[in-house]
């Protein structure tokens, strides 16, 4: 780890520390001042523009080094657009467009846009954190050229989907919206991809937590006279949680370590998969072992679970990432697995 | 959870041309029909004369020092030509006890003369190791062994037998774990040793267990008041124990425990590809997910190795993730079976995938069994 990445993360890892507890993750509407505060301590530390380039004021770190700061802000569980302000705003300045200051959230899918002069109308679906932004970004595909579009919405026509997460999630219908900015994407975006890497890096976080939790309350919690802990059947279950996230993060590393990981879809497939086949484990896992408390919105386990169960589908579940690692390897005529592998 | 990092290292090239050498070496042997692939190869196949060659090659005893014979590489190194071999199913039981642990064990504990007798032998492919640590009594309480040195003048007296060693039978030495004092009331631990003995010395009998496959690779070795010298006594005298965790991590750490059905993977994939494209990419998408995982988290502990660390609980990891993922692997083919029927595989295939399916069950047994694993893991979570 770089000294660089090592400061940044202990500064963020403070901001965090000092604003999260679980009582802000029960209140994240737009109003509420603790929220604000936060959001306004990490726009000074710099972390919205990250991964932004020098010339737009940015960073300019490779948005693999910002994935230990994006997984840091969910092993908190910080209730924040941090990842989505960070991703969007690296696909904006990708693209070259300035990215605008504040929260900035992506649209994961679109359905039915029609373009007519500078505004567009059609369907966003699944937009993170609406309540806290208007800024959106999206990527469509117009004449057989990806593009990567900007726009604010005054949010009348915006509806709260109801889903697994803990966060607020919308799906927003756009009625001639103005465009604020339409660019090409720049050819290394390729968003699911992004997204599948942003997402498991999250996981990962929520996951180390979650394991965290699982090992503190289950050496408190005492029946038949001693500590669950001391349960063989306990230990062996929260072991096999271990050996699933380990697996995940050392998915994980392989990606954060490497400089073109934008090239390599067959990494980025392996993560997804991993991550997502970790949180289906860890969540049946968790809820197990801490028995009715976890069950309730009070305690923050299922904070962290209702999280997991989301990204999961988020960019390709495992299965299709499974099927796309398949068919790559499958498709590609002239190599035995050994050969594709190594 | 940061104690369970496996931090991602990057193939370099040299390791690359390294793979591409080896490669060329088993296609060439292939092709002379040195050898015929096969499942589990590194506990049933054994060819002296195929060890011999890899060890003219410099391929074993890799990391052991240039003044005993050894190559000096690095663990990495050492690493992909393991892999390599294992991949292409080749006869590696002979030296692989030898290659993996027995020959650092006696450079880390050995005294000179042995270090000087033994290990350039390991390197040459002509010196052969069991491991004796099972008994009758104890499995996975290993610390509750029996076989016992006694101390007599000028040496030692052992008596005892163990029981499922791989290759005692063509092995030349096995490195035994003893009681050499009772165990004290607090630390069950304390009083074991670990002796070198050869297995040819008077009073030492190896006596062949045939598996549920019919096949013998395990055995059962009474020793009879064997005399041994002072100086087989390898290490310090009651700190077997230590001892021994430590070789377990160079046990468990390595691709054999996710490679050992690779052949089969494989092979089934080059016979029925067509079918696969159209309708198994999600299946193959889901091995080779787990497979490239475990390769990572392996080559991670092999620089751990390399760097001096001792990566116990991380072995624990991949032996345990590597046996699930050989079992869901033979599972995976088996309900193909459903679009292709099995007697119309191949027979070649079929034979690869019977003995996959027969021999899967001791994959989670030998090296120490899951129940254990879990339990190394859960005592570093602090839950024991
Ligand atoms: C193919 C093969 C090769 C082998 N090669 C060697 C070799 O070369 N050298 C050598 O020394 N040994 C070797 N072994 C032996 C191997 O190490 C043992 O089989 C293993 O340690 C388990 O011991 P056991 O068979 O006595 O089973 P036991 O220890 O009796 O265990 C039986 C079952 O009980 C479970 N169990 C035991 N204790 C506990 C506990 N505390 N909590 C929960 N569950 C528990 C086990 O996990 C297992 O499921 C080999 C075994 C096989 C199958």
């Amino acid at each position: 780890m770089n000294e660089e990445l090592g400061i940044i993360l202990e500064t963020t890892s403070k901001v965090l520390n000092k604003h999260v507890d679980h009582k802000l993750r029960q209140n994240i509407d737009n109003d509420n001042s603790d929220l604000i505060n936060l959001w306004d301590e990490i726009e000074q530390i710099g972390l919205p523009k990250i991964a932004v380039k020098d010339k737009f004021n940015g960073s300019g770190l490779p948005l693999s080094t910002t994935l230990p700061i994006i997984k840091l802000s969910n092993n908190i569980g910080a209730p924040i657009p941090l990842s989505e302000t960070i991703l969007s705003n690296y696909i904006l300045s990708e693209s070259d467009i300035n990215p605008p200051s504040g929260i900035v959230t992506y649209a994961i899918d679109v359905k039915n846009l029609k373009i007519i002069g500078n505004e567009i109308s059609g369907e966003l679906i699944s937009v993170p954190y609406l309540n806290l932004t208007d800024k959106i970004v999206f990527i469509t595909e117009i004449e057989k050229t990806k593009k990567v579009i900007l726009i604010k919405n005054s949010r009348e026509d915006k509806e709260l989907k109801k889903n697994f997460l803990s966060e607020p999630r919308y799906n927003l219908k756009l009625n001639k919206c103005k465009i604020l900015y339409i660019k090409p994407v720049n050819l290394r975006i390729n968003f699911k991809q992004l997204g599948a890497i942003v997402r498991s890096a999250q996981m990962i976080g929520s996951m180390e937590k979650i394991l965290d939790l699982c090992i503190d309350y289950c050496s408190q919690r005492k029946q038949f006279g001693r500590a669950l802990s001391k349960f063989q059947a306990i230990q062996h279950q929260i072991s096999e949680m271990a050996v699933e996230l380990s697996a995940s993060s050392a998915a994980l590393s392989t990606i954060t370590n490497s400089d073109d990981f934008y090239k390599n879809k067959k990494d980025i497939a392996i993560l997804k998969i991993r991550a997502g086949a970790a949180a289906g484990k860890v969540i049946a896992i968790s809820h197990q072992v801490h028995g009715a408390i976890g069950f309730t919105q009070e305690y923050e386990l299922a904070y962290f679970t209702r999280n997991l169960n989301s990204w999961r589908n988020d960019f390709g579940n495992e299965s299709y990432w499974e099927d796309e690692l398949g068919k790559d390897f499958l498709e590609n005529n002239n190599q035995n697995l050994w050969e594709y592998l190594t | 959870m940061s104690k369970f990092n496996f931090p991602s290292i990057k193939e370099t090239n040299d390791l690359s041309n390294l793979r591409k050498e080896v490669r060329n070496f088993i296609t060439k042997s292939l092709n002379h029909k040195e050898f015929e692939p096969s499942a589990d190869a590194w506990v049933f196949s054994a060819s002296p004369d195929f060890s011999k060659k890899l060890g003219s090659m410099g391929w074993l005893g890799m990391s052991f020092p240039k003044k005993y014979g050894g190559n000096e590489r690095t663990a990495l190194e050492r690493y992909v030509v393991t892999e390599e071999l294992l991949a292409s199913g080749a006869p590696v039981a002979a030296h692989w006890i030898a290659d993996r642990q027995s020959g650092s064990q006696i450079l880390r504990y050995g005294n000179e003369e042995q270090k000087k007798s033994i290990i350039p032998k390991i390197t040459a492919g002509e010196c052969f190791f069991a491991i004796g640590m099972s008994e009758p009594d104890s499995g996975s309480d290993l610390a509750s062994v029996k076989t016992k040195a006694t101390k007599i003048e000028n040496g030692w007296k052992l008596e005892g037998r163990k029981i499922w060693s791989t290759g005692a039978h063509i092995a030349n030495y096995m490195i035994v774990l003893v009681r050499t004092s009772p165990a004290s009331e607090k630390n069950r631990h304390e009083g074991l040793s670990q002796f070198l003995v050869d297995l040819s010395l008077p009073n030492v009998s190896v006596k062949g267990i045939p598996d549920m496959t019919g096949q013998r690779h395990f055995n059962e070795t009474l020793f009879d008041n064997v005399i041994l010298a002072e100086d087989a006594l390898l290490g310090v005298e009651g700190k077997g124990w230590s001892q021994v965790v430590g070789e377990l991590a160079l046990e468990r750490s390595g691709p054999e425990r996710f490679l050992s059905h690779f052949t089969l993977l494989e092979s089934f994939i080059n016979e029925f590809k067509n079918i696969l494209i159209k309708s198994g990419s999600k299946l193959i998408g889901k091995l080779i997910a787990e497979l490239q995982t475990l390769r990572r988290m392996s080559f991670s502990i092999a620089s751990m190795l390399q760097n001096g660390e001792s990566p116990e609980t991380q072995a624990a990891f991949v032996k345990e993730l590597g046996n699930k993922f050989e079992k869901t692997m033979v599972e995976t083919l088996r309900e193909f079976s459903n679009i292709i029927p099995l007697y119309e595989w191949p027979s070649q295939l079929q034979n690869l995938f019977e003995d996959a399916t027969l021999r899967i069950p001791s994959n989670s047994l030998r090296g120490g069994t899951t129940e254990i694993m879990k339990g190394i893991i859960a005592r570093q979570l602090g839950l024991r």
